[in-house]
């Protein structure tokens, strides 16, 4: 009996990893940055991610984070370092990093969600196939505590108050022009594309777009039924091309950042947000 | 038989693991209110007339945006951090906030604006 089991089990094993070997080696998962992963890749990835990071920052002791030393200094670091593909409260990540896939995750958001210790331990370290380098030998621990310091405080921050802290003159780029007349309806399967490639996911949980949990913006669902975009436009395919593009220009008090999105894009994305129907999926 | 078990205690291992969920831990809003009396202002406001809200009997309109979840929400309306404080003066008065917003003032009190803050932050999970 026991050998029976015995044998079965090393008869699955064998299956299972030639299976492997073969869904690996036949190059059938898409990595390109552009396609989305399959959720439950995402999840599996994702779920070691978070659990690598909470075990691993089990053991470190967080000092003391107050005090507006360790915020100044962290505000500094963290602009010449992180902003670049963490953004800021109505600050946009610089644009190569807004196609990454992770998508790097706001500060806003992480500052609110994580522990400190599991920040640190992030920023010390770093993160494997994510984009997220180590910065053990580039900064020293009390400096990598200012930036949590900073992290933990600035998801407290209304966009207006950080810009005044960071001594930033808010002044929203132009948008770019648009690109020709021939845009219409805009392509739905592009939006959804252009909805990774401008790191849209970040922010918005997105009906149809896999991505992170993320609660920085609201949801993006049953948007043809939306009577305002952002609580300020009436809702209208112009409209809600006009604030993608611009939402600083619509409201200055916004969190959400000029992304320079073009004209095109903003339309494909208004396409697929208007392709949803109420259960999330994607009328033709 | 160890062998057998040996996988079945490596699932149990995971799903266990896996059903810690992340939430905010650092900024969880506290706020001293009332839920039960928080839905009840709630429904006598008609917050459900342009807001989705879990757990409102009829609350399912989209004029405003969803309001399940309310307590990972980084931000009020996008304008203010999401902090009791903070959501109990948007609540209170969303036009001195952003007067472009199209949300009205409504009259509501401190302590009712407290007690809807205290109930939209019982109401986790899901994705509203």
């Amino acid at each position: 009996m026991v050998t029976r089991i015995v044998s079965t089990l090393l008869v699955l094993t064998i299956l299972s990893l030639v299976g492997a070997a073969v869904y690996v080696y036949s190059g059938v998962y898409d990595v390109a940055a552009t396609r989305q992963h399959t959720p439950p890749v995402y999840w599996l990835l994702q779920t070691a991610l978070r659990r690598s990071i909470a075990v691993r920052a089990r053991d470190i002791e967080t000092p003391d984070l107050s005090g507006p030393d360790r915020f100044r200094s962290g505000m500094r670091l963290y602009r010449e370092r992180c902003a670049q593909c963490h953004g800021a409260p109505g600050v946009a990540p610089d644009r190569f990093s807004l196609g990454m896939t992770p998508v790097p995750p706001p500060i806003m958001q992480a500052g609110r969600e994580m522990s400190p210790a599991e920040i640190f331990w992030t920023v010390k370290h770093g993160l494997k196939m994510t984009g997220m380098p180590g910065w053990d030998f580039k900064l020293t621990d009390e400096e990598i505590w200012d930036i949590v310091a900073f992290s933990i405080a600035v998801p407290n921050l209304s966009p207006a108050q950080y810009y005044e802290l960071a001594g930033i003159e808010q002044n929203p780029p132009e948008p770019t022009q648009a690109e020709g007349a021939d845009q219409a309806s805009g392509d739905a399967e592009a939006g959804r594309v252009a909805l990774l490639q401008y790191g849209c996911i970040a922010c918005h949980t997105i009906d149809g777009v896999t991505g992170p949990d993320a609660w920085v913006g609201p949801p993006l669902r049953r948007m043809r039924e939306r009577k305002y975009i952002a609580g300020v436009l009436p809702n209208s395919r112009e409209n809600l091309i006009r604030w993608i593009r611009d939402p600083q220009g619509v409201d200055p008090l916004t969190a959400m950042p000029q992304l320079g999105v073009t004209e095109k894009h903003a339309r494909d994305i208004a396409a697929y947000l208007y392709s949803l129907d109420d259960a999330g999926r994607e009328m033709r | 038989m160890t062998i057998v078990r040996a996988p079945l205690v490596f699932v149990m291992l995971f799903v266990a693991v896996s059903g810690c969920d992340e939430g905010p831990r650092n900024a969880q809003p506290a706020v001293e209110g009332n839920p039960q009396a928080g839905a009840a202002a709630i429904a006598s406001y008609g917050c459900g007339t342009c807001h989705m809200i879990p757990g409102i009997p009829g609350a399912d309109a989209t004029a405003g945006p969803p309001l399940g979840n309310y307590a990972r929400r980084v931000y009020v309306a996008g304008v203010l951090p999401n902090t009791p404080d903070d959501l109990v003066r948007w609540i209170r008065h969303p036009q001195e906030v952003d007067p472009r917003t199209a949300m009205p003032e409504l009259g509501v009190t401190e302590e009712e604006a407290r007690d809807i803050a205290a109930y939209l932050y019982t109401r986790t999970g899901g994705r509203w």
